[in-house]
């Protein structure tokens, strides 16, 4: 439900992972939330109070995404040097454990799990005492809060708790300020939250600054102590009603791209390329454009075929090969537009299982009006390219009839996503609209320029609806859509698109904020020419797309906003039933 | 007859052969180094010729992306070749079988691969030994010969039985602490002195998989040994510390606490009093350890059903910082393993770790460990690699640097999942009942991996840990979870246990009291294995679950629905006896009370300074601008 990086320009990291609870073909708004909370820094110098604040962040952490103080369960995971007989060093776990049971019984609860490793020693070097707490509850959708600043002129106020003479919240006060939060967020008069970790309240600000590009002005009376120093159990809260007093002024959201304080000012920039580029020689996240050249195309369809023989339910096979992971996901996007998905299971244990395989399947085609080939990694995408296995079952001669059957005598429908799309592309099923042996000038997907997996949400933006998979939208139209892969990367020449682009068969591109192809990887992950992300068969019948549209359902993607339903599967359905 | 053919991306899509240039430039100052290529080598066995040249152009390359070649040139560069060691999971091979069988629908070809780095430039042998070294990983991998091998069939020798450890029972003191050692045991001198007073019980020497297997059982992984070890003192300088400890102690005894006092005392003794006073009402508590597990009421198409929330974090710190990319991937894997032998849904993960300053230049790396910046891009990739290919939404990546992980990684995966509460049963299983074995085929690979990790790590590790580690293989564990998403499969499952730590010894061993393993039922990879490398080889893909006779069947043709292979391996006996049987003969026999007494009893005492005081080394890494700490 929640992105790891929120805000439009997804850089607002959150602080609990929040999924819905995966059901298989029905639908629920139950979701779940797990945190943690740990800082190395803390734990050295006293694993008891370390291990006492990271049961404290891991709770805070979930109450700042939105959920109740109520039936959160803990797990712990402890990571200390190895002990030996030294009784000092057995003192070091067992002050954290001592420090994580008091944490517990202050607020009621309870580790029901937990994991414990001591062996973190080499030669006479030892990891810090280490006790990451997991805090995990449930709630559901319309409960979440997301940490990116929402709006400029927002007020930021801090909620802290009392703290005793050691420096540990008081429970009563911060149990407190959680049922305050709780009623600030669920009212909607807060409306982005954030518990500050290891790096305080100017982490904190800085953070939830970045995901949708605002500033912020902090009040002059703030000093660096309370700014940069620790600030466990606290809340900031964005409040968007003016009048409302509650907790310290911290400072208010601005559309200057800036963080202030007094007289001193830092660009937005220049803090996010200090953030970025400390990592950035070894996790490279922003690398330069691939190609410059890109443009918008645009090809409006006027009319849709129609198939010979109308169907009310059609009925969609979805194979699953070894590897394949969307197939899921998929049945239930299909179901749930009205068609008849069936999931089959290619079994290949051995050379009988294969080839009884290859029946079933030219079997269940005859019965069917679609197939949709669903993302995941065939074969793990080896040997060293992606779809080779998925390709290698349609070529075998009674699936490569088949599909012929399907696409030239009965009209059906064929899409494949992500590595669905590997395997069309390999097959020539796109662009060509048939299965034939690939040359060095066929077009394909290949690794990301970055050389390695990407996973984010991108926009894209219709560039042509011919394709009965997309006669529910409009050219120029832009839609949000996760993506996940390591080969997305299209490539053909120059001619070739240009080609396809004129036939209206490069339905979908990468684009930017402004809603124009970018070759810019913030925009376009993988590199691909002319930012295609999906192209089609000459008459539209065959989708091959990267974008995980079959990812869908209410409630998700709540930090990163825009327009998510495609409507390709409503679109299909209406196909067929004319 | 054995067939090669090399591949190599184009010269423009080669991205790892850049950026092994720039890594070996910049990082390791093979500045002279002008260009890099890699090729793919493939050799292929029972493959007809026709087959092979087919399989070229669509299996082992892309026309669009690749160039084949049939012959190496190397065209005046030094070139080196790299295969992985022999019973490592190699996917890529895997895969390329699985493919060409597809397209043959025939007998699947054995394939076997290694990569080719040609490296231009003139450089010295001293500079392309250290390129090897940053390449070559030797707890997976090594150097592989150019030479056309005549076959790839392995020629094993078949073992027939184990040994019996003649003398045992007979050896004094400083015997028992040489064999400890002669045989790289995890336990101490108490655990098999132990060991010891229990087979003269029993009136015989054991064999040396009786020794693994109880060596494994009672290793920390899977034991805890730490944290049961009684403590007998503890005392603390600072007053909160101790005032916190009189809370525990007052604590044990309301609640009559009789065991002694220990970590693991501590680390659950909170829940029980929760308990008490009423809280934690919805814990799904049984005497299956999965996973945490608790009982939620969610709506699904409106109406309210009773589900089961599951969820478990996991380490593999000891992989990870040996083999980085294997390690972190087994280590998603392993953490999903927990709430699906629980007969659950996972559907969201966590990564969190611990590093060292990845920015420290190669040079700078500690003797005996691979580089931090190595391990931390290597375990990202295999993270990423495992949870991509199982289809897994990662919400939260963090990593946390503090100098001490230099020590060891730290490599934590979260995981969470779901499950309708009327798909799980869970029933203590009754004499006559079946255990079968789920998964994959049993290899070397898993080997040791619960009592590795155990062992004191040296600088020696890195060298001799080869047997430790293991590759995951995500598709067939994905098969797994499809199976177990199926109501009516997991309804027929009384009790299941994962392969993690322990293998077959201790993943079926734990699901009864009394067990009678046949051995020989246990699909193998590969010949040659012998009864304690099948009792003791752990794996990722691999789960055991205990039916009901009449059920077996009906599970069985479930399994092959999901490809997946599944067999009869164990069946539960009442006698509370640990009994596998190998080639006819009966190579472990020991009891559950012994088995389960965890070895000898273990005493320790605390001493706690007050904080500030202790840790001095590390105080120099605090950040020295910020009174960071009491600062709240």
């Amino acid at each position: 439900m929640l992105m790891p990086f929120g805000g439009k320009y997804q850089l607002t990291p959150i602080q609990a992972m929040v999924q819905k609870i995966s059901v298989e073909k029905k639908h629920t708004d139950a979701c779940s939330l797990m945190a943690f909370g740990y800082n190395p820094f803390i734990t050295e110098k006293s694993p008891y109070h370390g291990a006492y604040l990271a049961v404290v962040e891991s709770l805070c952490r979930l109450i700042a995404t939105g959920a109740d103080f109520r039936d959160v369960y803990l797990t712990f995971q402890e990571y200390f040097e190895r002990l030996g007989k030294d009784p000092s060093r057995w003192g070091v776990p067992l002050s954290a454990l001592l420090g994580a049971f008091r944490a517990q019984l202050d607020y009621g609860v309870g580790a029901i799990g937990g994991k414990d490793s001591m062996s973190g020693s080499f030669e006479n070097l030892d990891v810090p005492p280490t006790l990451v707490s997991f805090a995990v509850t449930t709630t559901t959708t319309d409960r979440i809060v997301s940490p990116e600043f929402k709006r400029a002129g927002d007020r930021v106020v801090l909620l802290r708790p009392e703290t005793d003479e050691h420096g540990l919240p008081v429970p009563a006060s911060l149990k407190n300020v959680f049922a305050q939060v709780t009623e600030l967020l669920h009212s909607g008069k807060a409306v982005a939250c954030y518990t500050p970790g290891m790096g305080g309240i100017a982490e904190a600000v800085m953070k939830m600054a970045f995901g949708n590009g605002f500033g912020f002005a902090f009040e002059k009376e703030l000093d660096t102590q309370t700014v940069f120093g620790y600030c466990y159990g606290g809340f900031l809260l964005e409040l968007t009603d003016p009048a409302l007093t509650v907790g310290t002024p911290v400072g208010v959201v601005t559309r200057e791209q800036a963080i202030t304080h007094g007289s001193e000012s830092l660009p937005l920039s220049e803090l996010l390329s200090i953030y970025e580029d400390k990592l950035e020689g070894v996790y490279a996240c922003n690398i330069g454009p691939s190609g410059v050249k890109t443009e918008n195309f645009r090809y409006a369809a006027s009319h849709y075929p129609a198939p010979a023989i109308k169907t009310a339910r059609p009925r969609v096979l979805i194979p699953a090969f070894p590897g394949t992971n969307c197939e899921y996901d998929s049945a239930k996007a299909m179901a749930d537009a009205g068609a008849d998905p069936q999931i089959m299971v290619v079994n290949n244990l051995s050379a009988a299982d294969i080839a009884r395989s290859v029946e079933r399947f030219a079997e269940a085609l005859r019965d069917a009006q679609m197939i949709f080939i669903p993302g995941g990694f065939s074969g793990g995408d080896e040997p060293d390219g992606s779809g080779k296995f998925i390709t290698a079952f349609f070529r075998s001669a009674a699936v490569r009839d088949g599909v012929g059957e399907l696409l030239d005598r009965r009209d059906g429908l064929i899409c494949g996503i992500c590595n669905g799309f590997q395997a069309l592309i390999k097959l020539g099923l796109v662009p060509y609209g048939k299965i034939v042996d690939a040359d060095e000038n066929s077009p394909t997907l290949t690794f990301n320029t970055i050389a390695r997996h990407q996973s984010r949400i991108v926009r894209t933006r219709i560039a042509s609806n011919k394709s009965p998979w997309l006669s529910l939208t409009q050219v120029g139209d832009v839609y949000n859509v996760p993506i996940s892969h390591g080969e997305g990367r299209f490539l053909a020449s120059e001619e070739l698109v240009r080609r396809l682009a004129a036939n209206g068969q490069i339905a979908t591109q990468y684009v930017d904020l402004d809603g124009d192809a970018s070759m810019d990887i913030h925009f376009n992950p993988n590199g691909a020419v002319f930012a295609v992300e999906g192209i089609t068969s000459p008459d539209g019948r065959v989708l091959g797309k990267m974008g995980h549209s079959e990812r869908k359902g209410s409630g998700l993607y709540q930090n990163v906003p825009g327009r998510y339903d495609i409507r390709m599967f409503e679109a299909a359905v209406k196909y067929f039933k004319g | 007859m054995v067939y090669r053919v090399y591949v190599e991306k184009k010269k423009e899509l080669a991205l790892e052969a850049e950026s092994l240039l720039s890594e070996a430039r910049e990082q390791l100052g093979v500045k002279n180094l002008t260009d890099v290529r890699i090729l793919n080598r493939y050799d292929a066995e029972n493959i007809t010729p026709e087959l092979f040249e087919y399989a070229k152009k669509t299996v082992f390359s892309e026309p669009q992306l690749d160039i084949l070649y049939d012959e190496m040139e190397a065209s005046g560069a030094k070139a080196f070749a790299v295969e992985y060691l022999p019973g490592q999971f190699d996917q890529r091979a895997d895969s390329a079988a699985q493919c060409i069988q597809i397209i043959s629908q025939g007998e699947r070809p054995l394939i076997r691969t290694a990569r080719v780095y040609l490296l231009n430039g003139g450089l010295s042998d001293e500079q392309v030994e250290k390129i090897k070294k940053y390449v070559i990983n030797p707890v997976e991998a090594r150097e592989a010969s150019f030479a056309l091998p005549e076959t790839l069939k392995a020629d094993y020798q078949i073992p027939t039985e184990v040994r019996t450890l003649d003398g045992f029972t007979d050896l004094d003191r400083a015997g028992l602490e040489a064999f400890v050692r002669q045989y790289g045991l995890a336990m101490d001198a108490d655990d098999i002195a132990f060991c010891q007073a229990y087979f003269r019980g029993e009136h015989r020497d054991p064999t040396i998989t009786e020794i693994r297997m109880i060596d494994t059982y009672w290793s920390d992984h899977c034991r805890h040994t730490t944290f049961l070890t009684v403590i007998d003192a503890a005392s603390f300088d600072d007053p909160e510390i101790q005032s916190t400890y009189e809370q525990y102690l007052a604590l044990r005894a309301s609640l009559g606490r009789k065991k002694p006092i220990c970590l693991m005392d501590l680390a659950t003794i909170a829940v029980k009093e929760l308990k008490r006073q009423g809280r934690l009402d919805k814990l799904d508590e049984s005497e299956e350890i999965n996973a945490c597990t608790v009982k939620i009421r969610i709506k699904t198409d409106g109406v309210e059903e009773p589900w089961l929330l599951l969820f478990k974090n996991e380490t593999h710190n000891h992989p990870t910082e040996i083999e980085p990319f294997g390690g972190a991937a087994t280590c998603i894997g392993g953490a999903i393993r927990d709430p699906l032998s629980g007969r659950s849904y996972v559907y969201g993960a966590m990564r969190v770790t611990g590093a060292a300053d990845p920015l420290v230049p190669i040079d700078q790396t500690l003797r005996g460990k691979l580089p931090q910046r190595k391990i931390v891009t290597t375990a990202a990739a295999g993270y990423s690699s495992y949870g991509n290919q199982i289809g897994l939404a990662t919400g939260i990546v963090d990593e946390i640097y503090h100098p001490g992980y230099a020590a060891k990684r730290m490599e934590i995966g979260a995981v969470i999942a779901a499950t309708p509460a009327e798909n799980v049963r869970r029933e203590v299983p009754a004499p006559g009942d079946v255990v079968i074995l789920l998964g994959g085929s049993t290899g070397r690979d898993g080997c040791g991996g619960a009592t590795g990790s155990s062992k004191s790590h040296t600088v020696a590790s890195l060298e001799t840990c080869g047997a430790e580690v293991q590759k995951g293989n995500a598709p067939e564990e994905r098969k797994l979870q499809r199976l177990f998403r199926n109501g009516k499969a997991c309804r027929m499952i009384k009790r299941c246990n994962d392969f993690g730590a322990g293998g077959v010894s201790v993943a079926i061993g734990e699901l009864a009291d009394g067990l009678v393993i046949d051995l020989n039922a246990v699909p193998k990879k590969y010949e040659g294995l012998d009864g304690t490398e099948l009792a003791i080889s752990e794996s990722q893909e691999r789960m055991a679950v205990v039916v009901a006779p009449e059920d077996t069947a009906a599970f069985l043709a479930l399994a092959a629905e999901e490809n997946l292979q599944a067999c009869p391996v164990a069946r539960v006996v009442a006698e509370p006896r640990l009994v596998m049987n190998w080639n006819g003969k009966r190579i472990v026999d020991i009891s559950r009370e012994f088995l389960n007494s965890n070895g000898a009893e273990k005493h320790m005492t605390a001493t706690s300074k007050r904080p500030h005081a202790s840790k001095k080394r590390r105080a120099a890494t605090l950040p020295s601008n910020i009174a960071r700490w009491p600062a709240i």
